[in-house]
């Protein structure tokens, strides 16, 4: 297995000093002139030449020149760009500072370069946002998500009223790779879905890949959202915060040297319990219902070709009834990188990373007194190198360890409790992977990012594995003992995306990838909940894949202030898993037998169109999809909707600067109700009226619309050194009631009649946040 | 559960949700039959009922269907005619014997269904109980059965409860997958009827067979958040739907009088 990895290795490198060549390069990072982060996407471009590179997400560049001497023009969205008369033969390490533009410069003007990257650039199926850049959309509670801004983007549909879940180009919640500092984030709610774990504070950026995913990413077959943590400010200590209807939230940063090192630390709890306490009832008075998170990060500059930084997150939610029950659950990452520049061409991260994800439940009443815990965790080593050979090829390429283990449910009673301790045997999976990716800029008309992916799945011991009869029943089994591969998921997985460009204004893309996820989310309710059980794959569950092809057109109106692009796709996915009737998920050793296997397929149309600029801005999206599964035993093996299905989904997301003082938002959503299972018929057994299914997801719910508006008071700080804002918002303007839940029962008067009634979650929800910075 | 399920209600209300009644277009759909045969030893009064289903908006719970043959045999052999009673009720009189198989045969119009079910010995009950709880501002009475559960064999309970004299139907079913061999506690409570103070309540106990269990643990875990509510999975055969019980039963009577003890 190894021999095949080396030649692998061997190869690249090989392919890499093929493009070898002797003009000069230039390289370096690019940074807020303020806090001294790091600027994520901000164009390097040499005037002469009209060559143009765009920082990685370390702030890193790297740029070949055609002389040694050139003019290089530095800019980013929101910041005064720079122009520099450089000399290569002298500095080949080259940093730059960008001033972000303040608010006495209402309209962002970038002069020289031409922004139309989206046109240009051969990724497709992607879509880049800084917080920034989002905080003025309306949000429920007042709390900026960054995952309910996703949801609004085409080819995401939300996952339900109130629900940070997102579903991409009909692909399931679990399909989403979600990485916040590359480490992997499991459950990314809080509070069963009605906010996200991501605590914008503490957030730069995030990218969200929906096609033509690079070869970098692997291990979840619909997309990838991939976060970046702020790395704090270097230049001096400052602390921001804001106190909400919900939660209140404190972040403090500053330079541990300055220029050289920065810390973060950024928290945020909510206090609804608080209430709680008000109540005269002892049980009532100690129950918890909170959650809260924490975000930390320290870098550390060694040089100019060494950065190493360290970076966690935790986040809880608690809940609980008196001391008779409690439920907590969480997720905690920790990512440790270490970024080094060999040379002006090779750029390389390293990065030992850890994540987990646990829950706890505590029963303790007359009868009985049991603890149930879960865990899932992984430990993950990536080495990743980018070699910009040269204006026309970069590489990118490298390795990855991935140990995971979940130890599924398990019931641990105390002696004298009415239920006996059950546990699982714990599951354990090493992944290799190793890609090599080519970005190709052959000519101005025609690029493409095109790569390679192998991955090894190794199912490891030790552990009892059971086969399987057709109807569920176990049938043998074999014990593995320490360690040993039980089985290796060997896969192969091209990606490709290219763009022809027609004009400056104009472009054609396409993209193809394969991807393979390992682990799988066994959901069987409608809202995913963190007692949701995951399995590797295994003897019997085969990795899920996805080929997805993707055609667009890309098109900017008026000098690029407008970004239209249309995209279609059609996603085939394989080996995917449901359930059989009555499925038992929790504290069964033969948890396999209960699962079922088909296929899905997913295809669309999505429209966007984005004003970028002036005092008016905000996009609309609109996606027309399908989104269907089959299995043989569900359904007459006839192909069904997938909760995934909407016909149509439009967001409108406007945002307008009245005044200096005065910004104003407001966003619209509407998509077609999701395809669910409703009778048909009913029927009475033991005196009780059941109801008669005939086809699985063979209804709608009601479509789904929404109103919400926000406006952000911010005046001009009465001294230099404090300043601070206001949040006003409506969730839910015109109080429609959508349906969360439709459910079916007897009238209570009259058994012979029976009716259908609807629960809606939220009405029109008003909300305030002050907001500070000092 | 039952905990998170009052946790998941108290962050719906404080959030202003509401509940109304809606219109849903259902579709109408070809009736299929059903077949309730649930035989116990409680008397030798042996009722087995036929019906279809209905359209959801129908007048009326089902239809019942008067042209049906129903048998059961024993592993013996002995056979069990059973005749029609009006209603889509079937009546023979036979008191079955635990540890013995039955089988059941229902001829419709030529078409046959076909079930079997094995009749458990009884298992029985140390003592009863009546509980209060108090969740927020409701106080919600259950009662109890306690008792020992048979070590190292997989045991199904079923119950059907009566309030102040109504017709039985069904409460819940329990397996001893998480309490095999334990002194266990059952809490039984009438799913569309609170108990209050004061009321009558007769329980009736029976010890079933797995395919049984399965089918009724099928539909109590449905719920308005199941991602694919479905039919059980019947022991009959030829799709039929319902099922095909014979089990050992008893019943108990409780009467609601108890006060908190302060827990």
């Amino acid at each position: 297995m190894f021999r095949k990895y080396s030649v692998f290795v061997i190869t690249l490198l090989f392919h890499a000093s093929l493009f070898a060549q002797t003009k000069v390069n230039i390289s370096g990072y690019v940074k807020d002139s303020s806090s001294g982060e790091v600027l994520i996407g901000a164009t390097v471009q040499a005037k002469e030449s009209n060559l143009s590179v765009k920082t990685n997400s370390y702030g890193f560049f790297s740029l070949e020149l055609e002389s040694t001497t050139a003019t290089l023009l530095v800019s980013y969205v929101g910041y005064q760009s720079i122009e520099e008369v450089i000399d290569a033969e002298k500095q080949k390490r080259l940093n730059f500072e960008l001033v972000p533009i303040g608010r006495e410069i209402e309209e962002v003007v970038i002069s020289g370069k031409k922004q139309n990257k989206n046109v240009t650039s051969a990724q497709m199926g992607a879509f880049n946002f800084t917080i920034e850049e989002i905080k003025n959309v309306p949000v429920i509670f007042g709390e900026r998500d960054i995952l309910k801004t996703i949801q609004m983007l085409p080819g995401v549909a939300k996952g339900g009223e109130g629900s940070s879940s997102f579903f991409v180009r009909g692909g399931g919640g679990d399909q989403n790779l979600i990485l916040l500092d590359e480490a992997t984030v499991y459950n990314a709610s809080h509070l069963l879905g009605f906010f996200s774990t991501f605590n914008s504070d503490a957030i730069k950026d995030v990218e969200l890949f929906k096609g033509g995913i690079p070869s970098q990413y692997g291990g979840r077959i619909s997309s990838v959202m991939d976060i970046h943590m702020m790395d704090g400010n270097n230049k001096r200590f400052s602390a921001e915060g804001g106190i909400g209807l919900i939660a209140s939230r404190l972040k403090i940063e500053g330079p541990l040297q300055k220029d050289k090192s920065s810390f973060m630390i950024s928290g945020r709890r909510t206090y609804a319990d608080l209430f709680l306490k008000a109540s005269n009832d002892k049980t009532v008075n100690d129950s918890k219902l909170y959650f809260y998170d924490l975000n930390a990060k320290i870098n550390y500059r060694f040089n100019d070709k060494n950065t190493l930084y360290v970076s966690g997150y935790f986040g809880k939610d608690d809940l609980g009834y008196g001391d008779l029950f409690s439920f907590d659950w969480g997720n905690a990452t920790a990512t440790v990188r270490w970024n080094h520049i060999f040379n002006e061409k090779l750029f390389s991260n390293t990065s030992l990373i850890y994540s987990d994800f646990t829950y706890n439940v505590n029963v303790n009443n007359d009868e009985s007194d049991f603890v149930i815990a879960s865990k899932i965790e992984n430990f993950n080593l990536k080495q990743d190198f980018s070699y910009y050979s040269n204006n026309k090829n970069t590489l990118k390429f490298g390795l990855n360890v991935l140990k995971q283990k979940i130890s599924p449910a398990s019931l641990n009673a105390s002696s004298n409790s009415a239920v006996n301790s059950i546990n699982i045997e714990n599951r354990y999976g090493l992944e290799l992977a190793g890609y090599l990716s080519h970005e190709w800029n052959p000519t101005y008309w025609f690029s493409a990012i095109y790569g390679l992916r192998l991955t090894d799945f190794m199912v490891q011991g030790p552990g009892t594995f059971y086969k399987f009869d057709e109807d569920g029943a176990p049938i043998s089994n074999q014990k593995f003992t320490n360690s040993k591969v039980v089985k290796h998921h060997l896969n192969l997985e091209p990606r490709l995306s290219a763009s022809f460009i027609l004009d400056d204004k104009q472009s054609v893309k396409t993209s193809y990838n394969r991807i393979v996820q390992n682990l799988h989310q066994l959901t069987n309710t409608t809202s995913s909940l963190p007692t949701d059980q995951y399995v590797l794959s295994n003897i019997n569950i085969k990795p899920q894949y996805a080929d997805q092809v993707a055609f667009g057109y890309f098109r900017n109106f008026d000098n690029n202030t407008y970004e239209f692009s249309v995209e279609s796709y059609y996603k085939f996915m394989g080996n995917q898993i449901d359930f059989r009737n009555g499925a038992d998920l929790q504290a069964n050793e033969f948890l396999d037998g209960e699962l079922l296997f088909g296929k899905g397929r997913a295809y669309g149309l999505e429209f966007y169109l984005r004003k970028t600029k002036g005092k008016f801005n905000g996009w609309v999206s609109y996606t027309l999809g399908k989104s269907e599964r089959q299995f043989d035993q569900i359904n007459n093996g006839q192909w069904f909707n997938s909760r995934q299905d909407r016909t149509h989904d439009i967001s409108v997301v406007g945002m307008y600067q009245l005044s200096d003082k005065w910004n104003l938002g407001a966003n619209f959503v509407y998509y077609t109700g999701s395809a669910i299972t409703f009778p048909s018929g009913k029927y009475t057994v033991d005196g009780r009226t059941i109801f008669y299914y005939t086809e699985r997801n063979g209804y709608r719910m009601p479509d789904y619309h929404r109103l919400d508006i926000s406006a952000n008071y911010d005046p001009a700080p009465k001294n230099k050194r404090f300043s601070s804002s206001w949040s006003f918002g409506l969730y839910n303007v015109y109080n429609r009631k959508n349906a969360y839940i439709i459910d079916f029962r007897e009238n209570e008067n009259n058994a012979n009649i029976t009716e259908a009634y609807k629960i809606a979650l939220f009405g029109i929800i008003p909300s305030v946040t002050w907001n500070f910075k000092f | 559960m039952r905990y998170l399920h009052s946790f998941l209600l108290i962050i719906c209300l404080g959030l202003a949700s509401c509940e109304e009644l809606i219109d849903v277009n259902l579709n109408d759909v070809d009736p299929r039959y059903v077949i309730e045969g649930d035989l116990t030893d409680l008397s030798a009064d042996q009722v087995i009922t036929v019906s279809q289903t209905v359209a959801f908006d129908a007048p009326v719970r089902n239809k019942p269907v008067e042209n049906a043959i129903v048998t059961v045999t024993d592993d013996k052999g002995t056979i069990y005619a059973f005749t029609k009673s009006g209603d889509g009720i079937y009546r023979a009189n036979f008191k079955p014997k635990a540890l013995r198989t039955y089988n059941l045969k229902v001829v419709i119009e030529g078409e046959v269904f076909a079930a079997s079910s094995y009749m458990n010995s009884y298992i029985d009950v140390d003592s009863l109980g009546v509980i209060e709880d108090v969740i927020f501002t409701d106080t919600v009475y259950s009662v109890t059965q306690k008792f020992m559960d048979p070590k190292d064999q997989p045991n199904y309970y079923k119950y059907k409860i009566s309030v102040n004299g109504s017709d039985f139907a069904f409460s819940r079913v329990f397996s001893d997958k998480f309490n095999d061999g334990m002194f266990v506690t059952h809490q039984i409570s009438d799913p569309n009827n609170d108990i209050f103070l004061g009321d009558s309540v007769v329980v009736n106990r029976q010890i079933i067979d797995k395919q049984v269990f399965d089918y009724w643990n099928e539909l109590q875990s449905i719920n308005p958040g199941s991602a694919a509510p479905a039919n059980p999975t019947s022991n009959i055969s030829n799709g039929a739907l319902g099922y095909f019980s014979v089990s050992s039963s008893k019943r108990y009577g409780y009467r609601v009088r108890f006060t908190a003890t302060g827990n």
